[in-house]
């Protein structure tokens, strides 16, 4: 019986105290009205446990501080399809003014979507869709013409040079990790260059430099490391620069947060990152003109920036 | 002659033989899929030694826990704490160097302290106190560092990013030494095998955890001082993880919250395949050694073969079972 008690409290220690510090970090959620003018927005995103997310939701508190009568409540589902579900769930329930979700999976959360629309809660899908056309807005960018813009990039700088690519992949098993590979292997087709290397680090650094030294211990020649993420080329950077060669290849990624990809430019590691734009702010805009009864786009595909080391101060270029 | 081949046959059945064998098979992989002679080359091997080295330090503790009969799923979390922690202090606090290793090694130990005091006073098992060590260490790491990596970028009150210079320390510990030849990484490695190696087999300590993972009741009858060795093992543990972490960050030149991840597993697999039996009490940390390299140089072969993410992990657990099939004879 005692063993029992102790065991509890090890959970208790283990599990709640986290999520507990967690929700500190948090605003809580409590039932809410737009009947003192102020406009009550649910944020569920899937996980924060990228910065990519994190820099998401960064992006929605920050053009929503813009406003006085928006008030923005952040719910992160940990990566858990029904974590999500059930707080989509809680933020109909609390009746809050408009849905901005980025949902982890398409057919799980199809239905709790629905049932918002149902509750006359307006929904912005973001990034990642849901299956038909019950929401009310979808804003997103798309990974295969990011990647074919890569490759593109990549042929324009080293067309007729036999250039030798190593490509560093995200999680392969992940559409955003398919797309990124589909857009630039079809950038690449008919061209000179080629990809002698490839390996799925699933958007991690430490396994990107693992493989990129690998890929340096194989071959003598590499002129071009395309990351799917850019720590994954800033990990093949080190490995490179450890081994002494960083100058002989140039190195591209995608994604160009502002404290990752693009400071990495910046700081001369990087040649060219590709923005993926998280769609956080737009998100807010477009809820703003939904919430004034405007008629919006169904559909929103966010632009691509390009940053390389001639323009990144001037905030890189429109792609 | 028939003596000499009972010998040989003697050697292959104890589990250092054993570890020795399945080690060269590995090497023997390599040399038959050399990916062009890249595995003939000197740096392929410094690079295999040096990215085995942080889950090795996780296995040197590892070890010492698993000699108790315990085991610490910890180790990935607390790394990441470490990371975290070693990269705020100094980056952006600009702690000197020694200073914030001391500092990580303490909350490193003092986490790992925190399974142990669980596990020997509060007669928790081990996989329970440790599993809420795990979950608590990452919800730590992320809490402390909002769930941003800590790097050289930093966003300012304005929202522009400003550069960092990054910590000479940083450069050190990711440095080669011995002509390019070592990564220090590898040496720091290599030092906390040999300390912890000396304690396990010529310290009284060492004796004493091997006694108690052998039969814990025995030993405290015969008046070892079970519940202090035992949280001991974990506060090395702990201290270990610190270590690794710290090489971890200076490898990546930022601290992930996120760093870590699985690496329980491979430290756990590491010990295994040395022959360090999961029942307690028997094994070291030579075994370890083999069981560390092995597996280090089983990923490398994958990677510069390029083989697909399938096909690593299948070939992986497949080799693990042959592995710790071959030990299980040596159990009488």
């Amino acid at each position: 019986m005692t063993k029992l008690k102790v065991l509890v409290v090890a959970l208790l220690v283990g599990i709640l105290l986290p999520s507990a510090m967690f929700a500190n970090s948090q605003k809580e959620s409590s039932p809410v009205k737009a009947d003192d003018g102020v406009f009550t927005i649910g944020m569920s995103q899937c996980n924060l446990g990228e910065p990519w997310r994190v820099q998401m939701n960064a992006d929605v508190k920050n053009e929503a501080d813009k406003y006085d009568n928006i008030k923005v409540i952040f719910k992160d589902a940990q990566n858990d399809t029904l974590k999500q579900r059930a707080h989509v769930e809680e933020f109909v329930s609390a009746e809050i003014d408009l849905l901005i979700i980025s949902p982890k999976e398409a057919q799980p959360l199809t239905d709790p979507v629905a049932k918002a629309m149902e509750a006359g809660i307006p929904v912005i899908v973001l990034d990642r869709a849901v299956v038909g056309d019950n929401y009310t807005q979808f804003i997103g960018a798309n990974n295969v013409i990011i990647g074919a813009a890569a490759g593109k990039w990549a042929v324009e700088t080293f067309k007729g040079k036999g250039a030798k690519v190593v490509e560093l992949m995200g999680l392969q098993t992940s559409p955003p990790g398919q797309d990124r590979h589909n857009g630039f292997t079809d950038a690449l087709a008919g061209s000179d260059l080629e990809v002698i290397f490839k390996a799925d680090v699933k958007w991690l650094e430490a396994n990107a430099r693992k493989e990129m030294e690998s890929a340096l211990s194989r071959f003598d020649k590499i002129d071009l490391v395309y990351g799917h993420n850019d720590p994954a080329t800033h990990g093949a950077y080190l490995a490179a620069k450890a081994a002494g060669r960083e100058n002989e290849m140039m190195f591209i990624g995608i994604d160009a947060l502002p404290h990752e990809g693009v400071a990495y430019v910046k700081d001369g590691i990087l040649d060219a990152t590709f923005q993926y734009p998280t769609g956080g702010d737009i998100a807010i805009q477009q809820a703003i003109e939904i919430l004034n009864g405007e008629v919006v786009l169904k559909q929103i595909t966010l632009g691509s920036r390009l940053f390389t080391t001639e323009n990144v101060d001037k905030g890189g270029v429109e792609l | 002659m028939k003596i000499k081949n009972d010998n040989i046959f003697d050697l292959v059945k104890s589990s250092a033989g054993r570890a020795t064998v399945a080690f060269f098979l590995v090497i023997l992989l390599g040399v038959i899929f050399n990916a062009d002679g890249a595995f003939f080359k000197l740096g392929m091997h410094r690079d295999a030694l040096r990215q085995a080295s942080v889950f090795g330090i996780l296995a040197i503790g590892m070890t010492v826990v698993i000699i108790t009969g315990g085991i610490d799923l910890s180790v990935g979390s607390i790394l990441a704490v470490s990371a975290v922690t070693f990269s705020i202090l100094t980056i952006h606090l600009e702690w000197p160097a020694w200073i914030a290793i001391i500092a990580c090694i303490i909350v490193g130990g003092g986490l790992g302290a925190i399974s142990g005091s669980l596990i020997a006073f509060a007669k928790l098992q081990p996989f329970i106190a440790t599993l809420a060590m795990m979950t608590f260490a990452r919800g730590a790491a992320k809490y402390i560092t909002g769930g941003q990596k800590i790097s050289t970028y930093i966003t300012n009150a304005e929202g522009e990013v400003v550069i960092k210079k990054l910590p000479e320390i940083f450069k050190a510990i990711d440095s080669r030494i011995l002509g390019g030849n070592v990564a220090m990484v590898s040496i720091i490695f290599l030092i906390c095998l040999v300390v912890v190696w000396i304690f396990l087999s010529k310290h009284k300590w060492g004796r004493e955890l091997f006694s108690i993972g052998g039969n814990e009741e025995a030993s405290r009858l015969s008046g070892v001082p079970v519940k202090l060795t035992k949280f001991i093992a974990y506060t090395v543990s702990g201290a270990m993880c610190a270590i690794a972490g710290i090489a971890q960050a200076a490898q990546e030149t930022q601290g992930d919250p996120e760093a870590g991840g699985g690496y329980e597993l491979t430290a756990i697999a590491m010990v295994v395949i040395g022959g360090t039996s999961l029942n307690g009490g028997r094994g070291g940390m030579g075994l370890t050694l083999l069981g560390i390299l092995t597996i280090g140089y089983l990923e490398k072969i994958l990677s510069i073969n390029a083989v697909p993410e399938s096909g690593r992990l299948i070939i992986t657990g497949v080799i693990i079972v042959l592995a710790v099939l071959t030990q299980r004879k040596n159990k009488k």
